[in-house]
């Protein structure tokens, strides 16, 4: 599975929109406010990038819980700011009546006692703790996954982990690119000269 | 540059579907290719910004895109800084983004990128309205849905014995089934309970199965182990490492950020193209994000000169193809200044 190019293309022109405008003042900054900056526009370009998805909407939000950030995620994203962060309506629970749920889950564990053999040791019982403690591990990793079933869980885990990796790739392309440019170009250098190094580059 | 492939996770899969831009060199041109094409962007016609520019009114309104062009110059001329708080620091007049989200509103979205042609300001509606039921839509398994399923099912269990000798073949009274619901059909095996709970649970797990196995193909290295919890463990890692790795990278960006000096990257593009003279300070423009669509063009009256040039680098320079080349340029520019959800780009993973 990988990212599609409009995501990539989206996304770094994003980044590369924020960068211009944040440029200057990057200069006032310390190296520790500009990477955190830089990471919160990063953030915000591949949530903007991948659109209306369950972890987008859980990043988003997890963002603007700071009022600075709320206000530059708004700059950023523009109406559609409000759009992501309004509940989206996927997320109904499907209304379910206490007693059945009750007597089904009743019936469900009588029949699996009943159909496995009952060991000393439940090995079930211990399989399922540790896919347990994984699952909530990954539900905090995921943005907004604390609230999602396990399917819903894991697909959103997928989609996450490949615009992650897309973006890591795009931040890496990107900062080879900003080194190679920064060595060619001379600060001093004339327009010629600069165009003739990068050329001969 | 020896860096490109140092960040051994994901590199390796993903090298595939960068092939046209695996080199830094080509990245560059890319990345040269979308700041320039700003240059064609249509310059906003607040009088004292084109004065600010260089261009004469007339030119700067020549190159206005068609669309954009009344509520661009509305936007500029209503904006007013309301001095909104940069969370690190900005500039107090930074300003509104009431003229930023009405640009954002009327440009043609990115979707634009993949349709050029479309470059009207309806643009936008039609593209918000699909979204939401894309959501909607977005599971691509065919999506069981609860209601049919229940009565679906228990056909199942009447014409498979219970506990019984059901045989995996499909018979044919249950062909009939499978074409008219949308659900997913599930067979019980030999020696399994039958009734609506566990063929609910059996369905369940097959999705989530489904699932796991997709994750397994994604994550390197996972596709040898067995058992859900160390394939999640594994899963978990990945996630881990893959957002340490983008802190790192940001780390790094942020180092070479500040001299950058974004102004002399577009100096690169017009010398690129053609001798024209250097940008201005790119910096103080950028305060500004109403001249992010128009983005100056340096040089007065150059920017004749600089669109065929510009066509046939962008065209050398973007290999994707995606973009029309002919009508990308005002489309393009004004797709990248403002950037919309790409409603395109979530249908498609």
């Amino acid at each position: 599975m990988q990212a599609t190019k409009s995501f990539e293309r989206a996304f770094l022109r994003q980044l590369l929109r924020v960068f211009r405008l944040s440029a200057v003042s990057y200069k006032s900054m310390s190296l520790q406010e500009r990477k955190s900056a830089i990471k919160l526009s990063a953030d915000v370009a591949m949530a903007s990038a991948r659109g209306s998805r369950k972890w987008t909407r859980g990043l988003i939000a997890k963002l603007s819980e700071e009022d600075e950030h709320r206000s530059f995620l708004r700059l950023i994203l523009g109406t559609e700011y409000e759009r992501l962060t309004k509940p989206c309506h996927g997320s109904w629970k499907i209304p379910r009546s206490k007693k059945i749920v009750r007597r089904s889950l009743r019936v469900c564990s009588r029949r699996k006692n009943n159909l496995r053999a009952p060991h000393g040791v439940k090995s079930s019982v211990l399989a399922r703790t540790l896919v347990e403690k994984r699952t909530h591990a990954l539900k905090r990793l995921v943005p907004g996954g604390e609230s999602l079933d396990g399917y819903s869980l894991l697909d959103e885990a997928l989609d996450y982990v490949i615009s992650l990796r897309a973006q890591a790739d795009l931040m890496q392309k990107l900062l080879t690119t900003f080194e190679a440019s920064k060595l060619s170009a001379l600060s001093k250098c004339t327009l010629p000269e600069r165009k003739a190094s990068f050329v001969g580059k | 540059m020896g860096s490109a492939g140092s960040y051994g996770v994901g590199t390796g899969n993903s090298g595939a579907y960068m092939t046209e831009i695996a080199e830094p060199i080509r990245f560059d041109e890319e990345i040269r290719s979308l700041i320039q094409a700003r240059f064609d962007a249509p310059p906003v016609s607040g009088g004292s910004f084109t004065a600010l520019l260089g261009l004469s009114a007339n030119q700067a309104v020549g190159l206005l895109h068609e669309p954009g062009a009344g509520e661009v110059s509305a936007s500029a001329a209503a904006s007013s800084p309301t001095g909104l708080g940069h969370p690190l620091g900005w500039s107090p007049t930074f300003p509104s983004n009431a003229g930023l989200a009405e640009r954002a509103a009327s440009f043609p979205v990115f979707a634009a990128a993949d349709s050029p042609a479309s470059s009207s300001g309806g643009g936008p509606s039609p593209q918000l309205k699909a979204e939401p039921s894309d959501s909607d839509s977005s599971p691509p398994l065919p999506v069981p849905i609860d209601k049919p399923r229940r009565p679906a099912k228990r056909k199942d269990c009447e014409k498979q014995k219970a506990k019984g000798p059901a045989k995996k073949l499909k018979t044919a009274e249950e062909h009939t089934e499978d074409d008219q619901l949308p659900y997913v059909h599930v067979r019980a095996r030999r020696g399994q309970a039958t009734d609506s709970h566990s063929l609910a649970e059996r369905a369940r797990r097959e999705k989530i199965n489904a699932r796991m196995k997709l994750l397994q193909e994604l994550v390197p290295g996972c596709s040898k182990i067995t058992g859900t919890a160390l394939v999640l463990d594994e899963i978990i890692n990945h996630v881990q490492s893959l957002q340490r790795q983008v802190e790192f990278l940001s780390m790094r960006l942020a180092a070479v950020t500040p001299r950058i000096d974004f102004g002399g990257l577009d100096s690169f593009l017009m010398a690129e193209c053609g001798p024209l003279a250097a940008s201005n300070g790119r910096g103080e423009v950028a305060l500004d994000p109403v001249s992010w669509s128009s983005d100056p063009a340096p040089g007065t009256g150059q920017r004749t000169d600089l669109r065929p040039s510009q066509q046939s680098s962008t065209a050398w320079v973007y290999p994707y193809g995606l973009i029309n080349h002919g009508t990308s340029l005002f489309g393009y520019g004004a797709a990248n200044s403002v950037p919309l959800n790409s409603n395109q780009s979530k249908t498609d993973l």
